[in-house]
């Protein structure tokens, strides 16, 4: 079976280009072109997972491009690895191909946005099982362009465009990173497939400096694309694009697409460990800060998006640390119950049509379906036994426990807290409480089955996944070994769930603590998280650093080479003009030039030495 | 006493200064008038080398024949120098033509070829010997006969010539 | 015949400095008669130079010099009678005598 994998990702691309052809013709109902193909895409892959399980692997490349004597291959492997991860994003994606025929419905252009979609799941899908980053690397930016597509789908807002211009703005310098770390990679090694650089890495040919470089530019992708600090500014503007956008890219697939990169040059990390050191740096800096800001944060998307970025370097963290299955196993978990978390947001946004969640309260009544599938997916996220996120995370805070970073544990024990407070905000404000608003709760009602049952599909493995926690990272690891203080750390981890809960339902539950209150007592803090860390100031200012720069070159070709150029030519004229008073008619003038030229013959000749 | 030392310094004297007044003088009777003295002078160099027969002809033909014809058209034409070395002071050593480029480049020249002089190899050579006239007459008519011959065309084509264009127009 | 107890460089001096102010009259002059005499000038300090050279180190053909300086005064006197018809042409066409108007060449 696995040599067949190559036909997942086709699937979608079969329904890309069915959707733009034909889907013109079928109205809304193009939409069951992608739900199939997924459908399919997702049986094959847990087939595939299936029989990977059970000791099969699959690789294959065919050479595609000679130039001089190198050879570039194509091809795609499937191990466990590939297979563990194909399973959950075409499971999600399915999910989210059906929870968009209802979100979608009405839309000016919803076979665009399927068209796009499918797309994207292409590429994510290929991204996975390539065997060489020139594959790896087309398949990244195929995301980034959909990525921009569909978060400026609603591109009549001049707001939508600009968000999914700063994506691709930002994400193209990590892209920077990434293509330089490809090509050093492939200068040293002479080739561009995973399996030959990583054994040489291996094998311990490349030189250390070499390695941690390497490793530093891919990371400098990584952290663009899965919107770490500092290039994370673009994921909270992205949030502009419809909800199953952000459930599929930028909570379950594409921004994980940079925690796998890491993990997929797993031994490329491993031998530069001041790279793996700033992984994991990097990660728990990000995981901090995304969920201070989280904590402020008035729209329900936009605190789902900066959830999605501490999460993100949660896993971040792990893999610095050395947690390579940790991080991985959190990955999965984390992708099922973010979808499930932005798909009953969108459910709720659907039924209400407002984001702000300071306008909403109550709705667990008028939306009992959406409101308890979300409740899952808060619990999950905020790390409550038995949903997976507490063993993900758990296994997450055991490695770094296991690991020299003491500090980094605190940071994300800490960030365990916070990330409990503000999911239970989030609910709370949501769906519990006394509504805020009246039109706002009158015409609350339940969103359609095709809706809600992508919501309970997802509510599954938000719930189950975690048993499996052992064996997926015995399938997919090996690569970490983590011992008995397990029990201490789960002590911990939940303590600091339900210390994060509890507080927040203290303020937003009870109101035994003054929201008002707490602003005033926190309020350089608070401000400080809403500005969030005034990063996009920075950003501001480096862009219009870059404007300034491209005035000042702009200004020197207009001056210096456009000067050159326009003198050379008016030099020209000069010159011309002066020749041209020798021709003047006068046989004198003639004379005195010939003369003159005599007269400098013979200097040359006198002076400077015998001509010949 | 160097006899011929002294009497080569005052031909040169009056030959120069003469050549000077020449290219100088704004009166253009005046300037024929030292150039007559310089043909004459030239005459003296040719004597003082042995040349007699050259110096007779240098008389005979440039400042008898030659100013005869100069002399005539200068009163035939009353030209007078329009512009010239009148020129304010300014003019005549900025501008190119007027001034002190055409001074400065003949000084140039004299310089340099001096100077080429001065380091060459030249000044020890072998003596040579004057020139009588017998011996004179006897190369025209063998060795140099060609060019004597054309000479002779070439006095009668410029003669033609000048008949014709004197003549003007409607008067053939 | 006096013996030449002068150096030859004396003469190419001479001969030198004759020619450049013949140079400088024939570039500065705007009569054409007085560019024709300042040729003539030029002519002769050439003819000093060949018998001076010839005289002091053409011993092997020492009619050479004065020979040339023959043929020189011949062409001269022919150039000159030329010219000054030529002058007299030009003067019959236009009253004034300054060179610089005879500018048909110009361009």
């Amino acid at each position: 079976m696995p040599q067949h994998a190559w036909i997942i990702p086709a699937l979608p691309l079969a329904s890309y280009a069915l959707t733009v052809f034909v889907g013109r013709r079928l109205g809304e109902r193009a939409a069951y072109i992608g739900i199939a193909a997924l459908g399919l895409a997702t049986v094959l892959a847990f087939w595939t997972l299936a029989a990977v399980g059970g000791g099969a692997s699959a690789a294959m490349s065919v050479p595609w491009l000679r130039l001089g004597d190198w050879e570039i291959r194509m091809g795609f492997q499937v191990g466990r690895l590939e297979a563990a991860v194909l399973a959950m994003v075409t499971l999600v994606s399915w999910m989210i191909f059906i929870f968009s025929k209802g979100y979608m419905h009405g839309d000016a252009r919803f076979n665009r946005f399927y068209a796009h979609l499918s797309l994207f799941v292409t590429g994510m899908l290929t991204l996975v099982m390539a065997d060489n980053f020139l594959l790896f690397f087309v398949a990244w930016e195929i995301m980034g362009l959909c990525s921009y597509l569909l978060i400026g789908h609603w591109f009549e807002e001049v707001e939508n465009a600009r968000a999914a211009f700063k994506a691709f703005l930002v994400t193209r310098l990590g892209d920077v990173g990434l293509l330089l770390g490809i090509w050093t990679l492939a200068a040293a090694t002479g080739s561009l497939r995973f399996a030959d650089i990583l054994e040489k890495v291996e094998a311990g040919e490349l030189s250390g400096s070499l390695v941690t470089v390497a490793a530093l530019l891919l990371f400098m992708g990584a952290v663009g694309k899965s919107a770490q600090v500092p290039l994370h500014i673009w994921l909270p503007d992205a949030m502009a694009g419809p909800t199953p956008v952000s459930a599929l890219i930028h909570a379950a697939t594409m921004v994980a697409a940079g925690v796998f990169l890491v993990g997929r040059t797993y031994p490329l990390f491993e031998a530069a460990p001041a790279a793996l050191a700033t992984v994991a740096y990097i990660g728990a800096v990000t995981a901090l800060v995304a969920a201070l800001i989280a904590t402020v944060q008035t729209d329900i998307k936009k605190t789902l998006a900066y959830s999605t970025m501490s999460q993100l370097g949660y896993m971040m963290l792990a893999m610095g640390v050395g947690g390579f299955a940790a991080g991985l196993f959190h990955l999965e978990a984390h992708a099922f119950f973010k979808a499930l978390l932005f798909l009953a947001a969108g459910s709720v946004i659907h039924a209400v049509h407002t984001q702000d969640m300071h306008r909403m309260g109550g709705l667990i009544g008028p939306l009992r379906l959406t409101g308890l599938t979300f409740l899952a997916g808060a619990l999950a996220l905020a790390g409550i036994p038995p949903f997976a996120g507490f063993f993900s995370k758990d296994a997450v805070l055991v490695a770094v426990h296991a690991s020299p970073y003491r500090a980094l544990f605190w940071v994300a024990l800490f960030t365990a807290f916070l990330t409990a407070y503000y999911m239970t905000r989030a609910a709370a404000l949501t769906f519990f409480g006394r509504p805020r608003e009246r039109e706002v709760i009158e015409h609350a009602h339940e969103s359609p089955p095709v809706m809600t049952a992508p919501l309970l599909v997802l509510v599954v493995p938000t719930a189950l996944f975690g048993f499996l926690g052992p064996w997926f990272q015995a399938f997919v690891g090996g690569h970490e070994a983590h011992g008995a203080e397990a029990a201490p750390v789960q002590a911990l981890a939940i303590g600091a769930a339900v210390a994060g809960i509890l507080v927040a339902w203290a303020i937003y539950g009870f109101r035994a603590l003054d929201r008002r209150t707490a602003i005033r007592l926190l309020k350089p803090l608070y401000v400080l998280f809403k500005e969030k860390f005034f990063f996009d100031h920075l950003g501001l200012a480096v862009a219009r650093l870059g404007m300034l720069l491209s005035l000042a070159v702009g200004a020197f070709d207009r001056l210096v080479v456009d000067g050159l150029v326009n003198g050379v030519a008016w030099l020209v004229l000069l010159i011309g003009r002066g020749a041209r008073a020798l021709t003047a008619g006068s046989a004198q003038a003639y004379a005195l030039v010939m003369l003159a030229g005599v007269v400098i013959g013979l200097f040359i000749y006198q002076v400077l030495g015998r001509v010949g | 006493m160097n006899w011929p030392l002294v009497a080569f310094f005052f031909l040169a004297g009056v030959t120069l200064y003469s050549a000077y007044r020449v290219v100088v003088d704004e009166t253009i009777t005046h300037a024929a008038l030292y150039l007559a003295i310089a043909f004459v002078g030239v005459a003296g160099f040719y004597a003082l080398l042995g040349a007699d027969f050259l110096a007779f002809v240098q008389v005979l033909v440039y400042a008898g024949a030659v100013m005869t014809v100069l002399l005539f058209t200068i009163m035939l034409s009353d030209i007078r120098e329009v512009r010239g070395l009148k020129l304010p002071l300014f003019r005549r050593l900025t501008s190119p033509r007027w001034g002190a480029v055409p001074a400065a480049l003949a000084a140039g020249l004299a310089a340099l070829l001096l100077a080429a002089f001065a380091g060459s190899a030249l000044l020890a050579g072998p003596e040579g010997r004057p020139v009588g006239l017998g011996e004179l007459a006897r190369a025209l008519l063998t060795t140099y006969l060609v060019p004597f011959e054309v000479a002779s065309v070439l006095l009668l084509a410029a003669m033609v010539g000048a008949i014709v264009l004197s003549k003007g127009e409607g008067e053939r | 015949m006096p013996e030449a107890g002068v150096p030859v460089g004396y003469f190419f001096a001479v001969s030198t400095l004759l020619f450049s102010l013949g140079v400088f009259g024939a570039l500065r002059r705007t009569n054409p008669v007085a560019i024709l005499m300042s040729i003539e000038l030029m002519l002769n300090a050439v003819n000093i130079n060949f018998v001076a050279f010839s005289r002091h180190l053409g011993a092997a053909d020492p009619v050479r010099g004065p020979m040339f300086a023959i043929f020189v005064i011949t062409v001269a006197a022919a150039e000159v009678s030329l010219g000054l018809a030529i002058v007299l042409a030009l003067l019959r066409r236009r009253r004034s005598a300054d060179v610089n108007e005879f500018d048909a060449l110009k361009g």
